[in-house]
């Protein structure tokens, strides 16, 4: 069960990473804003990171069948997908990553200290959670501007990634239990709320101009 | 306090003007878009200089003034604009 699940979360993980990142680009190519340059290089990393680590799978079902993913694969996977959450969250301006209080600056590395003696994968976890979260909380306060519905499909998508994510961190406290389950199953609704937005963009008649790429 | 615009916001606005909000068919004066896109005399020559330069406005004279027109380029850059400022808003960013 946890490998179908995880085998879906990854491959659509994949497939709305690269669909967000091309629009992206396309975006990035039609009118050179920086915005978009960062939102490209999010959104291709993270595609990235769940394409290692459902290669990974793929890998391990069909050729090694070890009964396990290999650890360095999944760690990796996890680092390019931080990558692009910090990217999603640079976007948003540096801020409260580096915040000026010393009381925020201390719980930023709290989960660091909370998981300083298991693997890497754990803290790139609480990492990538800390960033969601930023995410999720600056998309849902831009809604206060644009009053743009989708920045709140957007936020709720990057809020149940940071709780999946949340939860699969967690669920090592609890391995026998059915969390790791339910934390891709939040992770995968949170990838299609994240995908809804940006699908209703219309995109048609847009097309690449070499001559608009200076401006 | 006013809203911070980015310069691709501003160009966004002077090429909306130009498309949609002419004061008559030959075109807007220099006048004209500094005080409907909001922006200092200096801060537009030097962009209408660039949108002239990528082709995406047109500059023409009439009686002894400029007058700036959207092109074609123009129009399809700001179709893109319109298109990509949607699709950054999901994000609640700016582009």
């Amino acid at each position: 069960m946890e490998f179908l699940l995880e085998n879906i979360l990854n491959f659509v993980g994949f497939l709305v990473g690269l669909a967000i990142g091309i629009m992206s680009y396309i975006g990035f190519r039609n009118t050179g804003s920086p915005t978009l340059f960062r939102l490209t290089i999010a959104f291709l990393a993270i595609s990235l990171g769940f394409f290692v680590i459902w290669s990974g799978y793929m890998l391990e079902d069909f050729v090694i069948k070890s009964g396990s993913i290999e650890r360095g694969i999944q760690t990796v996977g996890i680092v390019i997908q931080t990558v692009g959450y910090f990217f999603i969250a640079f976007s948003h301006s540096i801020k409260s990553f580096f915040p000026k209080s010393n009381y925020f600056r201390s719980v930023g590395i709290l989960p660091l200290f909370l998981v300083s003696t298991v693997q890497l994968e754990h803290i790139f976890r609480s990492i990538s959670f800390i960033l969601l979260v930023y995410g999720a909380i600056e998309t849902m306060l831009s809604y206060r501007d644009n009053k743009n519905k989708g920045a709140i499909s957007v936020s709720v998508g990057l809020g149940l990634l940071a709780f999946g994510e949340f939860l699969g961190w967690y669920s090592f406290v609890f391995p026998e239990s059915m969390l790791y389950s339910i934390s891709m199953i939040i992770k995968i609704v949170g990838l299609i709320a994240l995908f809804i937005p940006v699908s209703k963009v219309p995109l048609k008649r847009i097309k690449f101009d070499d001559d608009l790429d200076k401006i | 306090m006013g809203e911070y615009r980015t310069q691709m916001k501003i160009i966004g606005d002077i090429l909306s003007t130009t498309r949609d909000d002419l004061q008559d068919e030959d075109g807007a004066t220099v006048t004209y878009l500094i005080r409907k896109a909001n922006i200092s005399h200096s801060r537009i020559s030097t962009l209408l200089k660039t949108l002239v330069s990528q082709g995406l406005l047109e500059r023409g004279d009439y009686q002894g003034s400029n007058r700036y027109k959207i092109s074609q380029s123009g129009r399809e850059f700001l179709q893109a604009y319109n298109s990509f400022t949607k699709f950054a808003d999901n994000f609640g960013l700016n582009i």
